[in-house]
């Protein structure tokens, strides 16, 4: 039986995935050699790199059979994929955040909420979830610009260390959900080719349990 | 013009909607004949071929399937207001059907079906709106043999149709719920579990099950998820510790379903999955999923429903299955590339032997060879009728012959 394709996500979560898979004794991949090629062999299997947003993608057509992919990319999807196990890394929270001097900062709701957003199904679910009808703005990079010239009241946006929001006088009003990397697979291949895609869920599983025992010692 | 800030005048009209499909000479040519496999095996098994319509009210599908399909439904009104929609599968009109025309019996009745099901998915997603999907349903049957036949049927019929190596995943609805009753979970923790166990969130599932009083049996159960798979055997590694009645009486069925799916000599290709995610609401019992390596997707699916048919006031137990055709037909082409068009002889004639061409072309016919005749003369085709005989290749020499020697020629090389 041929090896597993797996979808690894570019950008932020990428040199920490390929250093994982090193770690779980799955794969030794230089990430430096996916600047000059798409996809790598390793042993059996493939591995390719691809945009964060388009992993799941890849991995609910059968494009690959498993993937990594961050939480807040499966928050904002609508594929259906199965998510194996929580990798620990690459840890960052979707956050609900207003001018320091806004109503909203001293804990009071104003009537009518203008949100701007680059995920917005997260924010759509967040505020339903709620009971809030804000009006969603959605933009493509910078939603902390949306406040200071008036686009919107508040932005739900992700952070991880909180220093764009504070460097943009934004402070958290609420933790909509906290996102960690996560190990996803194909329905089928699941199914089909379980043992190969159990096998890579259970090392990765506890080569980041390793690296969460490591980083607390 | 590039069309990229207004389209050119005319390109409105030669738009496709997005997410459907035409499907060309060949591919539906073995698409059709992929139908038509699945059917000759359902109607060899004794299920009788019916029509439903392709429009039903929408009260009458909300009767059958859940909030989240009906939403996905393309809907529409009626002249009278009402609101009706295209469907979305088929086995809710087959229930109405039995409910309001069969309920008289004789039970078990058996039924099959073929037709386009529609789902209004977001564009652009690379999923199809319209697919062609093939089922049986077997009503009025409450015992395991009958979901034994379903799955063997199935199966025949996707082998039937050319699909190899083929995987059928055989689960049981009550089990996943039963454990999570007889796990001593509370009902807020236990929805939490089910819920993320829908969305095939297993992270979440471990989550909710941190920190509630599930016992170590169940709790290892629900963890071990998607690896509660395998033979006969597994099933006895599932049953050590599990205290409650409802999860052991799954495990018990599926024990018995296994005898009688190797009395229909397909264990081989059987496996027996605990954790197989299904719609929990809509089945009751033992549930299957048919894979192949070549596609992503599931093949085929189906499994008991025996509440669907009380919802149109007859309580009749039931069990089924749908093909998915289109998957089917792409795992096909994945493994074997698309079909060219079937061979069409040409037959071509002279001017004073139109008559005699028509002839051959109907002789031809007549003997299971597709064959089209020219309709204007001097034609070259593969066949060329002229007063003074025909001319036809054959294994490279050029022939010459009566219509009658030409017409055998060509038969003799039909399979």
């Amino acid at each position: 039986m041929s090896g597993l394709r797996v979808a690894l996500p570019g950008g932020t979560l990428f040199e920490a995935t390929c250093s994982l898979l090193h770690a779980a004794g799955i794969a030794r991949l230089d990430p430096a050699r996916f600047d000059r090629e798409l996809s790598i062999r390793d042993g059996d299997d493939v591995y390719v790199k691809v945009r964060p947003t388009d992993v799941p993608v890849y991995v609910e057509m059968g494009g690959c059979e498993c993937g990594v992919v961050g939480k807040d990319v499966l928050w904002e999807t609508s594929r259906e994929c199965y998510e194996l196990a929580d990798l620990g890394f690459g840890q960052c929270r979707l956050v609900l955040a207003a001018p320091r001097d806004s109503a909203l900062a001293r804990g009071v709701w104003p009537q009518s909420l203008r949100v701007a957003t680059k995920y917005p199904a997260s924010a759509r679910r967040f505020f339903a979830a709620r009971s809030l009808n804000p009006v969603v703005i959605q933009l493509h990079g910078s939603v902390e610009l949306a406040p200071l010239t008036g686009l919107a009241d508040c932005v739900l946006d992700i952070t991880a260390t909180g220093r764009t929001l504070a460097a943009n006088d934004l402070v958290e009003i609420v933790e909509a959900g906290a996102s960690t990397a996560r190990f996803i697979a194909n329905h089928a291949a699941l199914k089909t080719r379980n043992e190969s895609v159990a096998a890579l869920a259970v090392a990765l599983r506890r080569a980041a349990a390793e690296r969460r025992t490591a980083g607390a010692a | 013009m590039t069309g990229l800030d207004a389209l050119p005048p005319g390109a409105s009209v030669r738009r496709r909607a997005d997410g459907f499909a035409d499907h060309l000479v060949g591919p539906a040519a073995r698409r059709r004949m992929l139908t038509d496999r699945f059917i000759e095996t359902f109607e060899a098994w004794g299920y009788g071929f019916m029509v439903t319509p392709l429009i039903e009210p929408l009260d009458t599908i909300a009767a059958g399937v859940g909030g989240e399909q009906q939403s996905a439904l393309f809907r529409f009104m009626d002249s009278d207001g009402a609101l009706l929609a295209l469907v979305g599968e088929r086995t809710v009109s087959v229930a109405r059907v039995v409910a309001t025309q069969l309920h008289a019996g004789p039970f078990p009745l058996r039924l099959c079906y073929a037709g386009s099901v529609l789902r209004n998915q977001a564009p652009n997603a690379g999923r199809r709106r319209e697919s062609l999907q093939a089922g049986c349903e077997l009503v009025g049957a409450g015992g395991l043999a009958a979901d034994a036949e379903c799955i063997a049927l199935a199966a025949a019929s996707l082998e039937r149709g050319g699909m190899e190596h083929i995987q059928v995943d055989v689960s049981h609805a009550d089990f996943i719920p039963g454990l999570l009753e007889s796990a001593g979970l509370d009902p807020l923790a236990r929805d939490d579990v089910l819920a993320a166990l829908a969305r095939r969130d297993l992270v979440a599932v471990e989550a909710a099950l941190e920190g509630t009083e599930a016992a170590d049996a169940e709790r290892r159960l629900l963890l071990a998820f998607p690896t509660l798979r395998g033979g006969r055997e597994i099933l006895d590694t599932a049953a050590g510790g599990l205290r409650g009645e409802r999860p052991h009486r799954a495990l018990e069925q599926l024990a018995q379903l296994w005898d009688l799916l190797e009395a229909h000599s397909i264990t081989d290709r059987v496996h027996l999955d605990l954790g197989a995610v299904r719609d929990w609401d809509y089945y009751t019992g033992p549930t299957f999923e048919v894979f192949s390596v070549d596609s992503g997707f599931a093949l085929g699916s189906g499994g008991r429903y025996d509440t669907l048919l009380s919802r149109f006031g007859v309580a009749l137990p039931a069990t089924g299955f749908v093909l998915h055709v289109d998957r089917c037909h792409d795992s096909l082409v994945r493994r074997a590339g698309a079909l060219a068009a079937p061979a069409v002889l040409q037959v071509s004639w002279e001017s004073d032997a139109h008559a005699e061409a028509l002839e051959l072309a109907r002789d031809l016919r007549s003997r299971g060879l597709a064959c089209a005749c020219d309709v204007a003369a001097g034609g070259d085709g593969d066949v060329r009728v002229s007063a003074t005989g025909v001319h036809w290749l054959h294994l490279g020499h050029e022939e010459h012959g009566t219509v009658d020697a030409a017409v055998a020629s060509f038969a003799a090389r039909l399979p």
